[in-house]
């Protein structure tokens, strides 16, 4: 049955409407779960707010172990979904500038406008800059169009790669984060006890 | 609003396991519905190229990149996560509405810094988010939660590497946060 | 609180055990028998001789032309690069990358229409989209291309035209006849479907 808007069941004139429904539910959970503050955010890594790994692997697994119940009950088709490109290098370099970018921005886009929403100018100078570096990056296009697409191995999941079946994936990932979010619990309760200036 | 009993108050935010069920699902809702995830730096990218494109048409057409999400039928603007990054605006002011957080601009920082490090930390962060994103083909939500949920491979590569280096180099910027 | 924590963490390794057990081969993609019944009344899966001689003709990369016959019929006789895949063999795994590849049209002839169709009509029920069958078999195919009938005084001009067009397909499968028996033998490429991604976009 699903996707619905592939599938043709939901035209497609919807879709900017449900694009902008499912932006505030989105929205709405960033904020409501507190990503709007960039200190709660980048407590992440010192261990004195773990929100962030919370809400995100969370997410992670639920969606996960969700798709793969979909696909069994034939609710949703995941042949059909898009995956996500892999281009290897590229990636993981992109993905070390934008480390760079979480450390010191403390936002990531999404969380960015939602802190706009409430009015935090550091959440709209990081939006000014995503938009400057998305510019530059057009500008210097040219010299990395090789780096660019290098790496290339196409819309592939963990499956396609590895053989091993999703569900496998889906149950280790839950594993390491039911551990993550039990361990991260007495961590976050010891470092909080040394941390005086921050209000939590 | 009652701003001055809720300033005093710390914020209250809903459960982070709550929240984060909240979001799985709404992944899998986004999925089912349109067959692709969420995402947000996309949106900055259709205005990068409107901008471009109306400032310097000739520019927006000679540059290789921009020149990809240009056409003649339509404002780059006119597109799917354009309309979901509005949404996700309007949703932050909803629930900062609905939890008393919406307040008059400020820069929430750590007292250790001025407000001016922390502007220039968070347009810098900003700068490196963006050209990151290109690489990587997503930020966090669109590639990192969208793609490790759709088991995509370069989902999991990017959100590994951004967290794993986040952890790598935290140390580095302590200051600028405790 | 923490109570509460452990039955969640419980709840969610269940889930998530329990995905170990869900039948994890891989699905066809079912039609429905009200859309199949809607399919089989609709004429639209038929194609002429005319149009698979001119196909043919014109080296259409795209049409992959499958006879379903026995194999004895099918070394007496066959169009020029059709495979053979017998009826019964249509569900062997050995025959499956024939099918669905995006961009190719298969289409399935006989004798007649009854095993192309039923052919059609299996592979409908697997899934696979762009399946034809030629109407009126091999025998309206050797009536219209092979053995064209010249049509009446007061037929219209296009009936002419058509069969000045079968006339030169004659000439060239007729001609070209002593080459069609050793083509046929040569091997078809199987091309391999790839997964379809059917939606783009990202971040």
């Amino acid at each position: 049955m699903g996707p619905l808007i592939p599938n043709g069941i939901i035209s497609g004139d919807w879709n900017f409407v449900i694009a902008l429904l499912l932006g505030i539910a989105f929205g709405f959970i960033l904020e409501a779960s507190g990503f709007s503050s960039s200190r709660n955010i980048v407590g992440v890594f010192y261990g004195y707010n773990f929100v962030v790994l919370r809400v995100f692997f969370t997410a992670v697994i639920v969606a996960m172990v969700g798709f793969l119940y979909f696909d069994y009950f034939g609710w949703l088709d995941l042949d059909k979904i898009f995956i996500l490109p892999t281009y290897l290098s590229p990636m993981i370099a992109g993905s070390v500038i934008m480390g760079f970018g979480f450390v010191l921005g403390g936002f990531c886009p999404g969380t960015s406008y939602t802190a706009i929403a409430i009015g935090k100018i550091d959440g709209l100078v990081f939006s000014i800059g995503l938009f400057l570096g998305i510019f530059i990056f057009s500008e210097i296009f040219p010299l990395f169009k090789d780096f660019y697409y290098s790496g290339y191995l196409g819309n592939v999941t963990l499956s396609d790669v590895t053989g091993i079946p999703a569900a496998w994936f889906a149950f280790a990932f839950t594993i390491i984060a039911l551990a993550a979010f039990w361990i991260t619990m007495l961590i976050e309760k010891r470092v909080r006890k040394n941390i005086k200036e921050y209000k939590f | 609003m009652k701003k001055n009993t809720i300033t005093k108050n710390r914020p209250h935010y809903i459960n982070p396991y709550l929240g984060g069920v909240l979001l799985g699902l709404l992944v899998i809702l986004t999925v089912y519905i349109t067959g692709r995830g969420l995402g947000a730096s996309g949106a900055v990218k259709s205005a990068v190229a409107t901008t471009v494109d109306v400032v310097a048409p000739n520019n927006a057409e000679s540059n290789p990149y921009i020149s990809k999400f240009i056409s003649d039928d339509h404002s780059p603007m006119y597109n799917w996560l354009v309309f979901e990054s509005l949404g996700i605006f309007f949703g932050g002011l909803l629930s900062g509405i609905l939890f008393g957080r919406v307040k008059k601009p400020w820069v929430e920082k750590s007292p250790k810094i001025t407000s001016k490090t922390r502007l220039i930390a968070a347009l810098a962060g900003g700068i490196l988010f963006g050209i990151g994103s290109q690489f990587g083909r997503g930020c966090s939500s669109g590639a990192a939660l969208s793609g490790s949920s759709t088991f995509s491979l370069g989902g999991v590569i990017v959100m590994l590497a951004l967290f794993g280096t986040g952890y790598a180099i935290a140390w580095l910027f302590k200051k600028l946060w405790i | 609180m923490n109570r509460n924590y452990f039955i969640l963490t419980v709840l969610m390794l269940v889930l998530a055990t329990g995905t170990l057990f869900l039948k994890q081969e891989p699905k066809r993609k079912q039609i429905k028998p009200e859309d199949l019944l809607y399919e089989i009344i609709q004429p639209t899966r038929y194609v002429t001789t005319d149009q698979i001689a001119r196909i043919i003709i014109e080296k259409d990369p795209t049409l992959e032309l499958v006879d379903v016959r026995d194999a004895k019929s099918y070394d007496q006789f066959a169009l020029p690069n059709a495979i053979n895949i017998p009826t019964d063999s249509l569900l062997s795994p050995n025959y499956q990358d024939y099918f669905g590849i995006p961009g190719m049209k298969v289409v399935f002839y006989s004798n007649d229409d009854i095993l192309a169709d039923q052919a059609w009509v299996l592979t409908r029920r697997m899934g696979i989209n762009e399946t034809y069958v030629m109407k009126g078999g091999l025998n309206h195919w050797i009536e219209t291309i092979i053995q064209p009938k010249e049509p009446p005084e007061d037929a219209p001009y296009t009936a002419f035209e058509q069969y000045q067009f079968r006339k030169g397909a004659q000439m060239y499968f007729t001609g070209a006849k002593v080459d069609n028996t050793s083509q046929k033998k040569k091997k078809v490429i199987v091309k391999r479907r790839k997964k379809e991604t059917a939606v783009a976009g990202g971040c």
